[in-house]
């Protein structure tokens, strides 16, 4: 059992020694029960903090836009920066920290340990509470606590936790400099992978039904790309507005500049933005499923992802955030990687 | 329509598939240079695009061969070991085998999509891989799930 109290005398500890230059951590958001980021630079500003199963959101973004903001002004600052981090944020720092794009010492890890529980999903949760405004949630060793209008509702943890803390094996953070809540490592309240293994069971006709369905659906709003830590490129393919235009530049160079993915929201462009995204997550995704989360139309990217990951497990056995250093999945090969494929 | 029907009328029609190969310029290239000046007669479906290495084909060049109509994509490079550069056939085997199983993953249908070793002195591995290829797809019939609407 985590005390929020804890964590905001550490932070404040921090601020006030001056040891860190900004805590990131979750407060109370403007929308019912939901905790929002919030990035505090004052020891006074600690009490804001808060943690409870609203705390959805993978911090390991808002350093990738510090070091974005950092960039921009020049500064190289001495201090670290503070995050708070679940399990699977962790792994996001750990995996940014392999790729170099800032180093280990620049952030200091509170990590949070999810223990036998994890987030709400909201959808599951509106069901459950069947209609019912929560205000207020709390975490109570396997259950969360509901504060409705009703009173308080004790919901059992599983039968509302995302499906990713579900399938979720490590929800202690490997990678931390401080760390709160038991070390439940290996925990199993759900097989993983299960949705993928179910949809690869299905035939290919009925895969192609599925996804060229949910291809047609999406509207390029580019949510998914916005909230990935991992999506920090600083110029992606499906942007084609950065091609510079010039006094200079042709009419023939303006219609024949490359363009990969073209920007209109039809099939075949969805599909190629869609399958460029999961294959450049490749080795990188570590399942923090906000993709899914933040989607208007409810694209099931996570299965994408998850089949990436499968895929890297099993076939070259490696393990997205699982070390600080080392080549990444796609910048290094095993002699004996499977070529059956091959002719 | 039964599926055998299907190919009679698609053959009747005169299907002819449309391949882009992407061939590493110091094998598969020089392979299907060496099938040509041996006179192996095969279908003149594939459309070669010279690359230099494997390893620097993007999965990108791929989906974008698919949106751009094409019926089959293929990638062919040195064997294992001999690579130009060394290591490039090696880290491609990788990257391929992912897109594969993506393409695979979605239901593009797992033939239309192929990844050969072929070296400079295999032109006839080059025509057969080419052939099987051809009649593969001519089965499948043209590629329509990544294509892009307009022409």
């Amino acid at each position: 059992m985590i005390k929020i109290q804890d964590i905001r005398d550490t932070a404040r500890d921090m601020l006030a020694k001056n040891e860190v230059r900004a805590v990131i951590g979750y407060r109370r958001g403007s929308r019912g029960m939901q905790a929002e980021p919030v990035v505090i630079t004052r020891p006074e500003q600690a009490d804001e903090l808060v943690w409870d199963p609203t705390c959805v959101h993978n911090l390991a973004l808002n350093l990738v836009e510090d070091r974005k903001a950092l960039k921009h002004k020049r500064e190289t600052p001495k201090q670290p920066i503070a995050v708070v981090a679940k399990g699977c944020d962790a792994r996001a720092v750990a995996v940014l920290v392999q790729e170099h794009y800032f180093k280990r010492d620049d952030v200091y890890v509170i990590g949070m340990s999810c223990e036998g529980t994890g987030v709400v999903d909201e959808r599951k949760l509106a069901n459950h509470l069947n209609g019912a405004y929560a205000t207020e949630s709390s975490f109570d060793g396997d259950d969360f606590v509901f504060t409705t209008a009703a009173g308080e509702q004790r919901v059992p943890a599983r039968e509302v936790l995302a499906d990713r803390c579900l399938e979720c094996r490590n929800p202690y953070p490997k990678e931390h400099n401080a760390v709160f809540g038991e070390d439940k490592t290996g925990r199993e309240l759900a097989v993983p992978f299960t949705a993928l293994d179910q949809f690869k069971a299905l035939s290919e006709g009925e895969r192609w039904e599925f996804w060229s369905h949910h291809f047609d659906r999406c509207i390029r709003c580019f949510a998914c790309r916005s909230v990935c830590p991992m999506c920090y490129c600083d110029e992606c393919v499906v942007d084609s507005i950065k091609f510079p235009v010039t006094g200079q530049t042709s009419a023939e160079e303006k219609a024949t500049r490359i363009r990969w993915i073209d920007r209109s929201a039809t099939r075949a462009d969805n599909a190629g933005y869609h399958l460029v995204r999961a294959l450049h997550l490749a080795g990188r995704c570590i399942d923090c499923a906000e993709c899914e989360r933040v989607c208007p139309v409810n694209i099931p990217l996570r299965l994408l992802n998850n089949k990436m990951e499968q895929e890297s497990r099993d076939e070259f056995g490696y393990e997205p955030g699982a070390s600080l250093s080392g080549p990444s999945l796609t910048s290094s090969f095993n002699e004996n990687d499977p070529e059956e494929f091959i002719r | 329509m039964s599926e055998q029907q299907a190919q009679v009328t698609e053959a009747a029609s005169g299907f002819e598939p449309r391949i882009v190969a992407f061939l590493c310029k110091w094998c598969s290239s020089a392979g299907s240079d060496l099938a040509g000046v041996s006179r192996i007669q095969y279908p003149a479906n594939a459309t070669p695009i010279m690359i230099p290495c494997t390893g620097s084909v993007s999965p990108l060049y791929i989906l974008s061969a698919f949106k751009k109509g094409a019926d089959g994509v293929l990638v062919s490079g040195c064997h294992p070991g001999d690579c130009h550069y060394i290591e490039g056939n090696f880290l491609a085997r990788r990257k391929i085998q992912l897109v594969k199983e993506m393409l695979q993953f979605i239901g593009v249908e797992e033939n239309r999509f192929r990844m050969s070793w072929v070296s400079a002195a295999e032109g006839a591995k080059y025509s057969e891989i080419i052939t099987d290829f051809v009649e593969d797809i001519k089965a499948l019939g043209p590629q329509t799930k990544l294509k892009a609407d307009r022409t």
